[in-house]
């Protein structure tokens, strides 16, 4: 039972929901390899897009991945249902990048973003053209601490709900408003007042 | 700043995104007239959201791709999904574990810091004793020079994936950008990254990039880093 999916569409529209997540996480219980084929199709890309920008290593992201599919796939005897399977995994991919940052040390910029010292006015960086002004987007973002690098990924890019990040924080929504409020004037008076890097 | 602005915050990104009521809009408009705290932050928050709705488009970096199942899949990893651990041989994973917990907590406690201050100090001793020369880093040369030992405070790190290499900006002066030298360290496998605005002392071969876009000093390649202060 493999969620098709057509040119265009975002997996996440697709992903299994109630009786079939249901369903699906049992015959993962029982073993059966076609279900975690196609829980791990179902899931892939929204927990890759997350592992990958918190990472910010697209090499050192696909290990992490790896670890958090692997700890996905042995946990489900413990998975309670009490949520859903979606908010579960994400919240395992949240922890082992957190974990992964640590172990690592500083946070991988792209090199436009710690190059720009020559074109730095005021010290904001001032970018030549548009891949040194992704870069530099991406490179503020990504020098953000964990906790607001996190809930600026999962409400812009993931494009979630203040009530999904709380369950996935496991914090109140009002925390979350908060924290992004904070994070934002972190990344708005890092970039300068257009917020155009 | 006042509980009322603690609790009026959250409702920025709400009122950017013109999800408040008209009464909530129009309450928090008042607030932020009067309140220039809450003014410059909206501010802020304003330039932040449009940055993070930059961000939203822009996407992961999607030079790889996520793996395939096969290749989750392959291997006793299969096996250890599907049958749980056995005592035989959690037990001693436990033992290691803790063994291994404990040497790096001793590891950790040997690193402490030697020096403080804003700007970096060089012990030329430490430098001469291994054949480099100590070099500050606004005094590096605009030629390829003798091998040196230079030492600063981290301003950035960035691992080229393709060419598997690190590059460390490091600053003479905690609170400057500049003067700055780039460390490059080739194959940097198993090497501790460190941490931005730790102070580490570099050793390595100074040269100068002139390429045009560039123009600054390197120390190119690194052969040693030591993390002075985290």
């Amino acid at each position: 039972m493999a969620p098709t999916v057509s040119p265009g569409q975002s997996v996440a529209l697709r992903l299994p929901a109630g009786d079939a997540e249901r369903s699906l996480v049992l015959a993962a219980r029982r073993g059966d390899e076609e279900a975690f084929r196609d829980l791990y199709r179902a899931y892939r890309e929204p927990v890759w897009n997350l592992v990958n920008s918190l990472v910010g290593d697209p090499v050192q992201a696909q290990d992490v991945l790896q670890d958090v599919f692997f700890k996905a796939f042995r946990g489900l005897s413990g998975f309670r249902f009490r949520s859903c399977l979606f908010t579960w995994i994400y919240r395992i991919a949240r922890n082992e990048c957190r974990n992964h940052i640590r172990r690592r040390g500083a946070p991988l910029l792209p090199l436009g973003a710690i190059q720009g010292s020559r074109a730095e006015i005021d010290g904001r960086l001032v970018p030549e053209d548009e891949r040194a002004r992704r870069d530099a987007l991406r490179g503020a973002v990504m020098q953000l601490p964990f906790k607001m690098r996190e809930v600026i990924i999962l409400k812009y890019m993931e494009e979630l709900s203040y009530k999904e990040m709380s369950r996935i924080l496991r914090c109140p929504p009002g925390t979350v408003a908060s924290r992004l409020a904070r994070a934002l004037a972190e990344l708005g008076a890092r970039l300068g007042p257009t917020g155009a890097a | 700043m006042t509980g009322l602005c603690f609790f009026l915050r959250r409702r920025f990104v709400p009122y950017l995104e013109r999800k408040l009521s008209p009464g909530e809009r129009g309450y928090l408009e008042t607030h932020i007239a009067r309140c220039r705290r809450c003014r410059e932050l909206m501010s802020q928050v304003r330039a932040g959201h449009e940055a993070g709705r930059q961000f939203g488009r822009l996407g992961p970096e999607d030079r790889k791709r996520p793996p395939e199942f096969d290749e989750l899949w392959a291997g006793t990893r299969a096996e250890t999904i599907l049958r749980p651990m056995s005592w035989s041989r959690a037990v001693p994973a436990l033992v290691v574990l803790v063994i291994a917990l404990g040497a790096a907590l001793v590891m950790s406690r040997r690193a402490a810091p030697w020096r403080s201050g804003g700007q970096a100090v060089l012990s030329a001793a430490a430098g001469r004793s291994r054949g480099f020369v100590p070099l500050r880093i606004g005094e590096f040369p605009s030629k390829s020079a003798a091998p040196v030992v230079t030492e600063g405070f981290v301003r950035g790190v960035y691992f080229d994936s393709e060419e598997k290499t690190l590059h460390i900006k490091l600053v003479e002066e905690e609170q400057k950008g500049e003067p700055f030298v780039i460390c490059e360290v080739r194959s940097p496998g198993g090497m501790a990254i460190p941490q931005e605005g730790s102070r580490v002392r570099v050793y390595g071969t100074p040269r100068f990039d002139p390429q045009p876009g560039r123009g600054w000093s390197e120390v190119n390649p690194v052969t040693n880093i030591d993390i002075l202060k985290r």
